[in-house]
């Protein structure tokens, strides 16, 4: 890591990451595909669907406030929403949290 | 490859967040040493980025789709593992706590396998290879096998679990790993290694850009 690079220089990288994020954040909603991931879709092929439908029904340890990155009755509007806070929630957690760590 | 609480019975959930800890922590010890001014913005960045894009799922044809994981992409840029820990720690703790995708008694088997086996395995792999294939090659193989790795081992903990059979589990996740890996992992690591080498060789750890730093 070069020293002769100023820390404006690298808040420069920080905004132009965070439009980048902000930028996927809207756009996903319109361009993630619907279908299954990996994991999901093995256990759609290789599980009996009793057993699967069983597992996908139980109630998660801990209810979350967007679940499926999604808020109730908000369509893509909520879609794009519960993303944009989800990126700023990592983003101000990671600075945060580099902060308090660096010396 | 989110694994939700269902898919693993606690007492062995547990186990893997046993085995997750330790790495946390060294994580952790890992951001007190070797974070400054310099470089909390481009983790913070890095972070912002791998939660956004990990809600951008890719077809991979099959009826299924995959995303990028990303620990490979931030061990690199920082030369440690530690650091792809570190940050897929806190998005999962985000993806799980606010979006329910990825349990929480099994965050410690995701933070394991996205965050500890993907990115040792990708970091790695990158450093073995730079030397002789080009940061670019290096990059795109390191992500893409950290990622298929992390799946293998994503079927046997589900087969431990008694969620999958053994061989139909592996050739599964294998076989469709092996495509999101491809693409969303080993192709975005290299394209953003190589953009960052271009632009800014600087942010990159010296470990990536010199001939010499190998070591871990």
């Amino acid at each position: 890591m070069s020293v002769n690079v100023s820390k404006g220089t690298n808040m420069k990288f920080l905004y132009a990451g965070i439009a980048i994020a902000l930028l996927i954040s809207v756009l996903a909603p319109f361009l993630a595909s619907p279908d299954p991931d990996g994991l999901e879709s093995a256990a759609g092929n290789i599980m009996d669907e009793a057993t699967l439908s069983e597992m996908e029904t139980s109630a998660p340890f801990v209810e979350s406030p967007m679940p499926d990155y999604a808020i109730e009755g908000q369509g893509k509007t909520g879609e794009i929403l519960a993303i944009v806070a989800g990126t700023l929630l990592v983003l101000g957690i990671s600075f945060g949290l580099g902060k308090l760590a660096k010396k | 490859m989110h694994i939700p609480d269902s898919f693993i019975p606690m007492g062995q959930a547990i186990i893997y967040w046993v085995i997750a800890l330790p790495f946390i922590f060294l994580s952790l010890k890992w951001a007190r040493k070797e974070l400054d001014d310099m470089k909390v913005p481009i983790l913070a960045a890095l972070a912002a980025g791998i939660f956004a894009i990990q809600a951008l799922n890719i077809p991979i044809g099959m009826g299924t789709s995959g995303h990028m994981v990303g620990a490979a992409l931030v061990a690199i840029i920082f030369g440690s593992p530690m650091a792809g820990v570190l940050v897929l720690t806190l998005v999962l703790l985000v993806q799980g706590f606010v979006f329910g995708d990825g349990g929480i008694t099994t965050m410690g088997a995701n933070i394991v396998n996205m965050g500890v086996i993907s990115g040792f395995v990708g970091y790695y792999t990158f450093a073995a290879l730079k030397n002789k294939a080009g940061i670019k090659a290096a990059a795109f193989v390191g992500a893409w096998l950290g990622l298929f790795v992390s799946a293998i081992a994503c079927a046997i903990e589900m087969y431990v679990a008694g969620t999958f059979p053994l061989e139909a589990g592996l050739v599964a996740m294998g076989l469709y790993h092996l495509i999101i890996g491809f693409v969303g992992e080993g192709l975005i690591t290299a394209i953003v290694i190589t953009a960052i080498e271009k632009a800014r060789p600087d942010l990159l750890d010296s470990s990536v850009t010199s001939a010499t730093g190998v070591e871990a």
